[in-house]
């Protein structure tokens, strides 16, 4: 016991084996694990062969190329709808309460579903092409089509809700009063918009941006189903590869997609830590 | 001729409920103005529809001879100073000041002249560079400000502007707000439920209280010669008593007659300040000190005579009398005497 008295670094250790213990454990070994599994040949030796393969191939330089598209594209679209979302929902109108609490519903739904929903709904003979068929018109091909406009589109019917509450929330912490005093300083309410408004929401907006690529970048269900077959991202191909048993080349590709969120995340935090720094240190005019 | 600011018939509900009664003001040119009123009797929202975030359900604004009420807020050349400051928490204090000015497209050589201008009279120097978190309160209160007054406007609000600082800053802060009206003259308007504020800062007093006017006048005329009972109690301390008057003589209900200021008859009310009765200790006198606070400046006393009870107050010079001490007092002057007037009429 007295070298526990007289250690507290070690003290505290042992204090904190529990929590961090579980995270090491839950997380880092699986992640060591495939690790490990990407850099080895079935009879463990070393090689960068998987790594290599990846880069060189066409199939799985397609597939990083898609991975990051499907990450991007929807991430963009639901951006463009959740803004002003966000600042409708900021507005009191009638019904506001009914549809605050619907349009939260997709976050319920699991991709798959999305994807079979999409298919229904957009396919070629599907219900909207019936719906437009006695009118002379038929839909363009929005199901596997070769610019994944089906996986866009359910990718963002899916993050929609997710973004708007985030974004809605950033933008209910700016005090009113603080958008009072830009109106009353002369700017418009475009103006407010732009100066006050997005500049003190950029955090959560981030935020939403980042949560939303690395989620829809990784996303295996809707681009499986609804995406074209010519271009399958790095999720779809990992489980291909899967099935034929070749772990190593699934350890590796997670790797690399792993790889990529980490950057991304990076990159974030060091943009968020570089405006705090720039805002505490302060500019002039 | 038309006053600087004219406020005619403004009423707000939101929907049952009335928060404005119709409200009908006049402010003149350069003239410090306060409205005074309880919390929640309407006083912000009576600004906001001013700044025009909020709108009237009824009645006219003019400013310097133009309509208002119809203006936007960004084209009012109204400025505010909020009780929350409301400074842009990501931007300087440089791009604070400059923010209504660049929205103004005022020239860039000219809006570093006004900066420095109002760095000056708000005593800003060497701050311009921190943001708005590295203030202290009085500082981001004295930046807010700037930021108002930079903008030259016709009209200055403010809304409780010191009542989040602490008691020793907000005196400091107060005497920095006159001296700076009387520097700049623009047109004020300024909101407070602090009585004291009121007294020390404004040219005129307007109380409201629920959504009315109640009276108008100087920080004089209020306190000497209240009209309404509720100005009476609001402003300073009072004791309010019925009187049976005939003519300017009144009888007080333990049978002391008086002199009134104004002629009445009937049941009346006056208001007999504290500082108007003079008491020594007297074993033949009517009244019995209950209670006695020494504040410093001032003894505050409170006596009893039957079943009333009076406040009074003395000079603190003086050794404080005991409770249980009987007492005889003397009235200084005639006794002031209130209209009778119900509230919806007063104003
Ligand atoms: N949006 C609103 N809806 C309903 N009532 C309101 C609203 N805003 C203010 N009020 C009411 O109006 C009255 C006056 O409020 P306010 O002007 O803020 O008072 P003050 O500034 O004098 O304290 C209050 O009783 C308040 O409850
Ligand atoms: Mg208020």
């Amino acid at each position: 016991m007295s070298v526990l008295h007289r250690h507290r670094s070690l003290q505290l250790l042992l204090l904190l084996t529990p929590g961090v213990g579980y995270l090491l454990f839950f997380f880092g070994t699986p992640l060591l694990s495939a690790l490990v599994g990407s850099f080895q040949l079935e009879d463990g030796t070393f090689t960068l062969n998987w790594y290599q393969c990846i880069f060189t191939r066409a199939s799985t330089l397609r597939g990083l190329s898609t991975s990051i598209y499907y990450g991007t594209m929807p991430v963009l679209l639901s951006l463009t709808l959740s803004v002003p979302l966000s600042l409708l929902l900021r507005r009191s109108f009638l019904g506001r309460k009914l549809f605050s609490g619907l349009y939260k519903l997709p976050l319920a739904v699991p991709g798959i579903i999305v994807g079979l929903m999409v298919i229904v709904v957009f396919e070629r003979g599907g219900f909207f092409d019936r719906l437009l068929a006695p009118i002379g018109f038929t839909l363009p091909k929005l199901v596997r089509d070769d610019w994944g406009i089906g996986v866009i589109l359910a990718g963002a019917w899916k993050q929609v809700p997710f973004m708007t509450l985030i974004i809605t929330s950033a933008f209910a912490a700016i005090p009113e009063d603080i958008r009072h005093a830009a109106r009353s300083l002369g700017a418009s309410r475009l103006k407010t918009f732009l100066f006050v408004d997005i500049p003190l929401a950029m955090p959560g907006i981030t935020a939403a941006i980042l949560l939303t690529f690395i989620g829809s970048m990784s996303s295996f269900a809707i681009p499986d189903i609804v995406g074209p077959p010519t271009a399958r991202p790095l999720s779809v191909l990992m489980v291909q590869e899967f099935k034929q048993g070749r772990f190593e080349q699934v350890y590796a590709m997670g790797m690399v997609l792993s790889l990529f969120a980490i950057i991304v995340l990076l990159a974030y935090y060091s943009l968020t830590s570089r405006i705090g720094h720039d805002s505490r240190k302060g500019e002039q005019s | 001729m038309m006053s600087e600011l004219e406020i005619r018939n403004l009423t707000k509900h939101y929907g049952e409920t009335r928060v404005l009664h119709p409200v009908s003001l006049s402010v003149e040119r350069g003239e410090f103005v306060t409205i005074l009123g309880p919390s929640g009797c309407g006083k912000s929202t009576l600004l906001r529809i001013l700044m025009g975030i909020s709108e009237a359900s009824g009645g006219e604004i003019h400013l310097a001879g133009k309509r208002l009420d119809l203006a936007p807020p960004e084209a009012r050349d109204i400025a505010m100073v909020f009780q929350s400051y409301a400074l842009f928490p990501h931007m300087s204090v440089a791009k604070n000041l400059g923010f209504g000015l660049k929205m103004k497209n005022v020239p860039k050589d000219e809006r570093a002249k006004r900066i420095a201008h109002v760095v000056d009279i708000c005593n800003l120097h060497g701050l311009l560079d921190r943001m708005p978190r590295q203030l202290s309160g009085g500082q981001q209160q004295r930046v807010a400000l700037a930021r108002a007054v930079v903008m030259q406007p016709s009209l200055l609000l403010f809304d409780e502007p010191l009542s989040n600082l602490d008691a020793k800053l907000r005196d400091s802060l107060r005497h920095d707000l006159v001296a700076l009206h009387r520097r700049i003259g623009t047109t004020s308007l300024y909101v407070t439920h602090d009585q004291a504020e009121a007294m020390a800062m404004s040219d005129r007093i307007v109380v409201m209280n629920a959504g009315r006017i109640v009276e108008i006048g100087t920080p004089l005329e209020l306190y000497r010669s209240p009209r309404h009972v509720f100005t009476a109690q609001f402003l300073g301390q009072t004791n309010l008593l019925t009187v049976e008057a005939s003519g300017t003589g009144g009888r007080l209900p333990w049978g002391q007659v008086i002199t009134l200021d104004r002629p009445a008859t009937g049941t009346a009310q006056v208001s007999l300040r504290p500082e108007n009765i003079a008491i020594i200790a007297d074993e033949n006198g009517v009244a019995t000190v209950s209670s006695v606070a020494f504040l410093g400046a001032t003894l505050f006393y409170t006596m009893e005579i039957g079943t009333l009870s009076l406040k009074v107050s003395q000079a603190g010079g003086v050794d404080p009398l005991s409770v249980g001490t009987r007492v005889s007092f003397d009235l200084a002057g005639p006794v002031h005497l209130l209209d009778h007037l119900p509230m919806a009429e007063a104003a």
